[in-house]
């Protein structure tokens, strides 16, 4: 599950003043999107590398597959030993890491900036190809079924926050299908589907490159053009999901369960837009008002005064295609899935009806800007997320030095309207319980 | 002319190994500055200056280790009832304060500290230090607060008992550490039900002085300005240091093999643990090192052995938790519950080569360079750096370990590791797996046929 994280560059007042992100963007000839962002202060860069293909691509009948072929990128290359992008990391004193999203996989190290001229071979060698052996396919397939273990079956509310939250709230996107997959799915996976995959979605014209850090331009450029503007644009079209996710046309209620599950909880959800929706600020200020800290509207109404709640989380979940928004709350001992139902229903039904105090809405934006700020300025990792976000969901950089202008601009009336206009749909309703079988 | 010529040549070819590093340029590290206010509070400073943000933290020098043997977790009891009232303010007026200036307020308590912690943009730093003073000087505890806290909190030790991580390493204190002080891992719901507030307020009384604190500032924050704002709000603040906690000598108990029955848990983990190092042990630097090597990351010997050649877990790691006193040294490795066993005899088989055999020069080196990029990463958030100044101020080392770091990780040798390793690991360490027993009691028993099953109702 992933949150959009759009940045907001403005201060929160005018002596705090944050210098924008400075930028330089170039599109190859393969069709690559590369940008870089200079800045000395450490002798290290962040390397991100995105391909536009996330959980949402997985094949037919092979849930999790985005995420097991992430893991797979580690192994060997023509010219690569497997883990050796560990070797080159981690071994001289950097870090390396990788996500699968619904919508993107995302690849970035940490590294001593002497180091950038390797890690750029580097990253070009798996883009060009993979070299996977049975036996480590076997085994990497191992690891991430203990992933899914580990995710899933272990924590108590596993099963609910990574499985049945996105499976009960789509009817037809394939968001509904987890990210993590199944251990069935996971299991019919062949070697033939990795080299599939990786010619359909891992190619030049299908990634962004985004370097931050202590680098020379020049140099950069150059050993940008050498090992990945080398690499082929190919002449086949990218595989796309054109899905829609129609409107809910009823409500609807599920009941889920899982092992050892010490407290019951409830989540609900409603459809947004996508990320790229003028109403996505709107979305973020009203996510942060009803559960931002301890004096957002949830936790004072459900956790602190009314005690029925031991926690509630609060997401405004933007993607490429049609987001959710989410409820979710684990009950205080004794309470029940129905009064804590009733009260979320009464806080959501408060904003629809009444606009939000000036002053209240200007605690959500200084809490939003603030959070923004930490993790989107204080890290090299952090500034090139935030031109990733701007360029996946907006096809367009410039949008992470603009959104605070936006943000600022979202008046009490916009909060109400977005409030009705999504929280007004058709929720749907997941209670989770103890029971042996899931 | 030739030379050129094998130059075009090479250009014009795919190069088939990486290109080798340039010179590596110089880390720049921070250099915080401490000075001592007049009723004895210790402000630490370290400046970084270029985003807007303040890391806070207000450190009180004694934490869990000073609970009173029959109230376990009375310190982290005490730090989190800070926020839920003080002598002016609701908690709600507290958060809503807090959070209007987009700031962030939490309090709480490990071993050897209490804390509460502040983040915010440096423009708003004033007033949410006042915020910060008001929950540390002035709280009330309340009992209306303290009964709803208490409710809260045993529903979260609930749910804790049931996540197979922090239960399994619940029971591995109890099995490492029986009565000696590090026996309890904090709040029991026993314990939260029989604390009182008059318990809270003489820990309060006793602990939170200004002798007994450490105030933190890193960021865009001057020595000067945090000076001034130290005076300011904790100036006044008096208290004498407090006496030391009386010493609770107990020895450790012999090593056991304990199975922790979770009936239908979808995972088992198994941990082998045992007593390990103080912070201020002058093997720091060789045991950071030597767990490296053995399990600190993705390219240490379990994980190459437990995940990487045999998919048996997706994360296996040792660690070390340097207390005032020996914290606990362990391994942790989540595996399907079939695989407990055979998870349980490679961590044994590497703790054995790690001992035994010095690892090669290469190795080590790589490990080390791990270290030490970690440290320069761990420094680029301000809460990082208010962590490691905070850590270094409470065990009362020197700031300038900070410069000397990475030359103490530098001088490591392999001869070293091994010997560190061979002290460490000698004698049996305690195994703790956890998970759904009927699925691998029989595997483990073979093994080890002193194993014991308990249930994991009878962790606290």
């Amino acid at each position: 599950m992933r949150r959009l994280l759009v940045y907001f560059l403005f201060a929160l007042s005018a002596n705090a003043a944050v210098v924008p992100i400075a930028y330089r963007h170039r599109t190859l000839a393969n069709g690559l999107e590369v940008y870089s962002i200079e800045d000395h202060t450490t002798p290290t860069v962040a390397i991100e590398v995105t391909y536009r293909v996330g959980s949402k691509d997985d094949p037919p009948h092979r849930s999790g597959f985005a995420h097991l072929f992430e893991h797979l990128m580690f192994k060997s290359t023509a010219h690569m030993k497997s883990e050796m992008m560990d070797r080159l990391t981690e071994d001289v004193g950097g870090a390396i890491h990788a996500y699968t999203g619904e919508d993107v996989t995302v690849y970035w190290e940490e590294i001593p900036s002497n180091y950038l001229h390797a890690l750029l071979w580097a990253e070009g060698e798996r883009m060009a190809s993979l070299n996977v052996d049975e036996a480590s396919f076997k085994s990497e397939r191992d690891v991430v079924k203990e992933e899914f273990r580990s995710d899933v079956l272990g924590p108590a509310y596993g099963l609910l926050y990574n499985i049945a939250v996105d499976r009960d709230s789509y009817a037809k996107h394939p968001y509904k299908r987890p990210g993590i997959g199944s251990i069935e799915d996971l299991d019919a996976a062949t070697l033939s589907d990795v080299q599939t995959f990786h010619r359909a979605f891992y190619r030049p014209d299908n990634a962004i490159l985004i370097v931050a850090g202590d680098l020379d331009p020049k140099r950069f450029d150059a050993w940008v053009d050498q090992y990945l503007g080398s690499i082929a644009k190919p002449s086949t079209p990218i595989p796309r999901v054109t899905v829609t996710e129609p409107p809910r046309p009823a409500p609807r209620r599920f009941e889920e369960h899982g092992p050892n599950v010490p407290l019951p909880a409830i989540a609900m959800t409603w459809l947004i837009p996508p990320a790229s929706s003028p109403d996505a600020e709107a979305l973020r200020l009203l996510e942060a008002i009803l559960g931002n800290g301890d004096s957002s509207r949830l936790h004072e109404s459900l956790v602190y005064r009314q005690r029925l709640a031991q926690d509630v989380t609060v997401q405004a979940s933007l993607r490429q295609n049609t987001g959710l928004f989410l409820l979710i709350s684990t009950l205080a001992s004794g309470k029940t899935t129905a009064e804590v139902e009733k009260a979320l229903r009464a806080e959501v039904k408060k904003l629809m009806e009444s606009k939000v105090p000036a002053a209240e809405l200007e605690k959500a934006k200084n809490l939003v800007i603030t959070a923004e700020l930490k993790r989107r300025r204080e890290t090299n990792v952090g500034k090139a997320s935030a031109i990733r976000d701007a360029v996946v969901f907006h096809d367009d950089a410039r949008y992470a030095n603009k959104t605070l202008d936006r943000l600022q601009a979202v008046t009490a009336a916009d909060v109400q309207q977005v409030a009705k206009k999504y929280l007004g749909g058709n929720p749907v309703v997941i209670t989770y319980t103890s029971g042996g079988s899931k | 002319m030739i030379a050129l010529l094998f130059v075009l040549l090479a250009a014009m070819q795919v190069e088939t190994t990486p290109p080798p590093p340039e010179p590596p340029r110089p880390v720049q590290l921070p250099r915080p500055v401490q000075s001592t206010l007049p009723n004895g509070l210790r402000v630490v400073v370290a400046e970084k200056h270029g985003v807007p943000l303040v890391a806070a933290r207000l450190l009180i020098a004694s934490g869990n280790e000073a609970d009173p043997p029959d109230l376990p977790g009375l310190a982290e009891m005490t730090a989190a009832m800070l926020t839920k009232r003080t002598t002016t303010r609701s908690a709600e007026q507290i958060a809503r304060d807090i959070e209007v200036l987009g700031a962030t307020l939490d309090s709480g308590a490990d071993w050897d500290s209490s804390f509460v912690a502040v983040d915010v943009m440096s423009s708003r730093l004033p007033k949410a230090m006042g915020y910060m003073a008001d929950v540390v000087l002035h709280p009330t505890f309340q009992n209306e607060e303290l009964e709803r806290l208490r409710q809260q909190k045993i529903d979260t030790i609930r749910v804790m008992l049931k996540l197979l991580p922090k239960l399994v390493l619940r029971a591995a204190a109890q099995v490492v550490y029986g009565d000696a002080p590090y026996g309890h891992t904090g709040l029991t719901i026993a314990s939260a039900e029989a604390m009182k507030r008059e318990d809270l307020i003489a820990f309060h009384d006793r602990y939170y002085t200004p002798a007994n604190a450490i105030l933190v500032l890193a960021g865009d924050v001057t020595p000067a300005e945090a000076t001034r704002l130290a005076e300011e709000h904790f100036g006044s603040w008096k208290g004498a240091p407090p006496a030391p906690v009386p010493a609770r000598e107990a020895k450790p108990p012999a090593p056991r093999v304990v199975i922790v029955d979770l009936p239908n848990a979808g995972q088992a983990v198994v941990v082998f643990s045992r007593p390990g190092l103080a912070r201020t042990d002058p093997r720091y630097p060789v045991a950071q090192v030597m767990n490296a090597i053995l399990g600190g990351g993705l390219s240490s010997r379990l994980s190459e052995e437990i995940r990487i050649k045999r998919g048996l877990s997706y994360g296996a790691y040792s660690f070390f938790e340097f207390r005032r006193k020996g914290g606990p040294f362990s391994a942790a490795v989540l595996t399907k519950n079939e695989s407990a066993a055979e998870v349980a005899g490679l961590i044994a088989a590497e703790m054995k080569r790690i001992a035994e055999d010095p690892a090669p020069a290469d190795e080590v080196a790589a490990r080390k360079a791990t270290l030490i990029g970690n440290f320069g990463r761990s420094l680029e958030t301000n809460a990082g750096l208010a962590q490691l100044v905070g850590q270094l101020s409470l065990y009362e080392i020197n700031l300038d370990e900070i410069r000397h770091y990475i030359e103490s990780v530098d001088s490591v040798s392999p001869a070293q590791v091994q010997q560190f390793a061979n002290e460490l690991l000698a004698g049996r360490p305690s195994i703790i797996i956890a998970g759904d027993a009927k699925k691998f009691v029989d595997s483990v028993k073979k093994e080890f046929p002193d194993a014991e099953v308990i249930p994991a109702s009878s962790v606290k």
